[in-house]
């Protein structure tokens, strides 16, 4: 019966508090602001977004979660959408973006002059920020590297039981296929994927770090990754992974042909922005050379600033030549990718 | 039928509605309208890639979701009953704690048991350092396949087989133990032919539970990359981007749970299980000693072993190293964000379902019980698919109010903390409203009759009269949602928004984003150790 006294009198009490909690939240003042919906959840950007209110006193107020829920965020929100700038970690999501019209035309002729065209839109909507290129990382132990040419040739029999890599729903496989859609049309990206399912090291499983650390476990030989990764376990704080990430070494296929297959990390401005000054101003700033630099050294992303070198251990790991297939066909081609993935029965 | 059809039931209908009954079916709408949606919207067929799905992915989804229902029966059916047996029939070391403590598993969210198994057993994890340290060369266990899941979904659902027949075993055991003893029957036949049958019906329903659950998981199953129909809606809803045939699979998914309760119902048939009420004859049980006593609480210990300590002390392990990369402003208001939400869901459905109780009982209009059954479904169906379900219901609000009156609402409920607490509502109304009705049939109608009788307003006579009666039953409804809203995971990532975030959802992304598998460690840690606590409350309300 006590509790029960307890219960009543506070009820009233919290049901007030929140009501008026609500209402706080409801009614805040504006300043000079972004609002920027990013799906890239590294450390450094918040250290980089907290660097530009200081420079320019502009907030950025930072709505966190994948793409596609920001997208569809976006979606609703309408003309009404408080977004300035949307971040995705692949190219794909910024043309779905592009193609629901989510997105306006940017003048900007620092980003125009200063970016590749390959990495961004061809009507200036997004502007690819950093690279990032998914490479075979093989065991120093037991792979030589002349035996590693292609991404095709990981099909061959030479690499039965060899080859980890991760699921399918997985958006860098699914830009990856869509690149060898892109080459070599339907039928030879079938062809690829149940070739590489035969090759299987283990059911596809974890993430790009678990692969690695796979070859070290010695489940397999080659682990299919994002550069960064790489980098990240390299520089881990557990010494555990830092062992997995020196049991390997990274091959950048296709440098006879096409190069490697190359996805960004991108952004563009929403076409209902409130800020939109400020949102270009943002772009840029991340686009800037010192930006670029941070991209490079903390987070093992290469940049798209020309001028900007990769950091130490990028280049340690050699230039490469990177596919330049109009990143705009990763998007186009995305469910075709996915579907192939199904049909093949890739987990 | 004519007659019944026309003037006549309208005619009735008018006659016995009143002010209770709009009252009624107002809640019972408003609770029932995202399922109502979600069966509409199988009128308008399948999707575009319904073929592709058929053809490449059903198959997969069906023997998986097979597989895991079974061996899932199985395991919890062994470890939940045998557990349970042990403890109710015989005196051993810690088995007074131990009685309370195999609850304990439910306290964590099934994906993040399937996570610390994981950092436990993977490449790299606690297990094979340990044996490395050690100097032993072992086999890498791997968990993160189809039979993993099976384990590990098991030791933290059985649980719920447990309770069930703890609470049988208790009941009967002890009035026909003696019976049969006499009579001269072994402890192993009357545990066959006496006890088993005579808890079946409370395993079977502690075992529908589990199935539901296994149903209802999403992020085990995905973290394992296991694809079931929970996991399929999501695919096809997210990667294919055809929302009509992931309505489609949840309706296949949504039939086989009610296959599933049609065969428990079937099973108990119209057998009657009622037995003189026994009090806990607790001296009554064997004592064991020695070496056997020690063996059989080492077969009671190692469940809560493996479906709690292991996976706690590996979160623990994490924690000690990522705290301070964790806690910040941000993540504190995280907590408090995520347990106002589970706070105001909890409230506001059990308001709802005292309401719904109450006026169902004020009006005379047949067919409201029929109703309230459709308004409970919520808990049978799947978080997913209530989440689509109230998705699609805010989304046709929103155009509907934009197009009608050109009113510009969207931003304002669409991925809104209230969409979350509404779908939380409608999820979790049954719990309340069982625990409800429940409370309220033993407080029986005759203080509330006189009252009326003496000239007091239903309303006032709830107020003054029911609700004081019923505050333990309204408090412990209450600490039950809580838990739930606490561990859900599908529904929540279904309706999460940038703006909306609880810490299973946190816990959920990190461990998603691969990049800091052990920052999640904190978050998981939260929801258990708040759970925990809710659990042994509930725990000790039940036993007063």
């Amino acid at each position: 019966m006590q509790y029960s006294h307890l219960f009543q009198t506070y009820l009233y009490k919290i049901s007030l508090f929140s009501l008026s909690l609500l209402m706080f939240s409801a009614c805040q003042e504006k300043t000079a602001e972004i609002n920027l919906y990013t799906h890239r959840h590294y450390e450094v950007d918040k250290q980089l977004f907290a660097a530009f209110e200081e420079q320019t006193g502009i907030k950025v107020n930072v709505t966190n979660a994948s793409a596609d829920e920001l997208i569809e965020k976006m979606e609703i929100e309408g003309d009404q959408s408080p977004a300035d700038v949307l971040i995705t970690v692949d190219a794909g999501r910024l043309v779905r973006a592009k193609e629901k019209e989510l997105l306006q035309t940017m003048t900007s002729e620092y980003l125009s002059n200063t970016i590749p065209a390959h990495l961004r839109d061809d009507d200036n909507q997004w502007f690819g920020l950093t690279k990032r290129a998914r490479v075979i990382a093989y065991s120093k132990e037991r792979v030589h590297p002349d035996s590693l040419s292609t991404y095709e040739d990981l099909t061959s029999e030479k690499w039965k039981g060899k080859i980890l890599i991760r699921q399918s729903n997985n958006i860098y496989n699914q830009s990856l296929l869509a690149s060898i859609i892109a080459h070599h049309g339907e039928e030879g990206a079938k062809e690829w994927v149940t070739g590489m399912m035969e090759n299987f090291a283990r059911r596809p499983q974890g993430s790009d770090r678990d692969q690695v650390k796979a070859v070290m476990a010695g489940e397999g030989d080659l682990a299919i990754i994002n550069t960064y990764y790489l980098g990240k376990l390299l520089k881990s704080s557990n010494p555990e992974e830092v062992a997995a990430g020196e049991s390997v070494n990274i091959f950048f296929p296709n440098q006879e042909g096409r190069g490697a297959h190359v996805n960004i990390s991108g952004a563009g401005v929403a076409k209902y922005s409130p800020n939109k000054e400020n949102a270009i101003k943002f772009i840029e700033y991340l686009a800037s050379k010192e930006v670029q630099k941070v991209f490079a050294q903390a987070n093992y992303e290469y940049p798209v600033h020309p001028e900007v070198a990769a950091s130490d251990l990028l280049v340690s790991w050699g230039e490469f030549k990177s596919d330049v297939l109009p990143l705009t066909k990763l998007g186009e081609l995305n469910l075709n990718a996915v579907k192939t993935f199904n049909e093949a029965g890739w987990p | 039928m004519k007659q019944w059809l026309g003037k006549g039931s309208l005619q009735r209908f008018f006659r016995d509605m009143n002010r209770w009954s709009v009252l009624v079916l107002i809640i019972g709408s408003f609770i029932g309208l995202p399922i109502f949606i979600v069966a509409y919207q199988l009128l308008k067929g399948p999707g575009e890639e319904w073929e592709h799905i058929t053809t490449f992915l059903l198959p997969h989804y069906v023997y998986h979701t097979f597989f895991l229902i079974v061996c899932c029966a199985i395991g919890t059916l062994l470890i939940g009953v045998g557990c349970a047996w042990l403890i109710c029939r015989y005196e051993f070391p810690f088995r007074r704690v131990l009685d309370w403590m195999l609850i304990l598993p439910l306290a964590i969210p099934s994906f993040i048991t399937a996570y610390a198994y994981a950092g436990v057993f993977d490449n790299g994890g606690t297990w094979t350092l340990m044996m490395a340290k050690l100097g032993i060369e072992v086999q890498k266990i791997d968990v993160m396949n189809l039979s993993g899941l099976c384990w590990v979904l098991s030791i933290s659902l059985f649980p719920y087989v447990y309770i069930g027949a703890r609470a049988a075993f208790r009941q009967h055991a002890q009035q026909f133990r003696e019976a049969s003893h006499l009579l001269g029957a072994t402890e192993r036949k009357f545990f066959f032919t006496i006890a088993l049958p005579l808890a079946r019906p409370a395993i079977i329903s502690g075992l529908l539970f589990v199935i539901m659950e296994v149903l209802n998981d999403y992020g085990a199953a995905k973290y394992y990359g296991i694809n079931t129909f929970t996991t399929g809606i999501f695919n096809s809803w997210r990667d294919l981007e055809d929302l009509p045939s992931a309505f489609y699979l949840s309706a296949i998914l949504v039939l086989l749970i009610f296959v599933l309760i049609l065969l428990e119902r079937w099973q108990r048939g119209s057998r009657s299980y009622a037995t003189v009420a026994a009090s806990d004859g607790g001296s009554k049980r064997i004592l064991l000693s020695g070496g056997k006593a020690w063996f059989v609480c080492l077969l009671t210990v190692f469940p809560l072993l493996a479906g709690f300590v292991l996976p706690v002390a590996q979160l623990l392990y994490w924690v000690y190293y990522t705290f301070w990369d964790v806690l910040d402003v941000a993540f504190i208001q995280l907590i408090i964000n995520s347990f106002f939400i589970a706070f105001l869901a909890a409230l506001l459905t059990t308001i709802l379902a005292l309401f719904f109780v109450y006026f169902s009982k004020w009006t005379h209009l047949s067919g409201v019980r029929l109703f309230a059954r459709t308004a409970s479904l919520g808990y049978i169906i799947p978080g997913a698919v209530i989440g689509l379900g109230v998705l699609i219901s805010a989304r046709m609000l929103v155009q509907g109010t934009a197009s009608l009156f050109d009113l510009r609402i969207g931003f304002l409920l669409y991925g809104s903390m209230l969409t979350l607490v509404y779908a939380y509502v409608v999820r979790f109304f049954a719990i309340a409203h069982q625990t409800i009705e429940a409370s309220s049939a033993k407080i029986g109608s005759q203080f509330f009759e006189s009252a009326i009788l003496l000239g007091k307003k239903p309303i006032l006579a709830l107020k003054q009269i029911d609700f004081p009666l019923l505050k333990t039953g309204l408090l412990s409804a209450m600490t039950l949602l809580f838990i739930d809203i606490m561990k859900e995971l599908p529904l929540t990532l279904v309706l999460k928004s940038p703006d909306v975030q609880t810490l299973a959802i946190k816990a959920y992304e990190y461990i998603e984003n691969g990049d800091q598998i052990d920052k999640a460690a904190l978050p998981s840690l939260l929801i258990i150790g708040a759970v925990s606590c809710f659990i042994l409350i509930s725990n000790r309300w039940l036993k007063t």
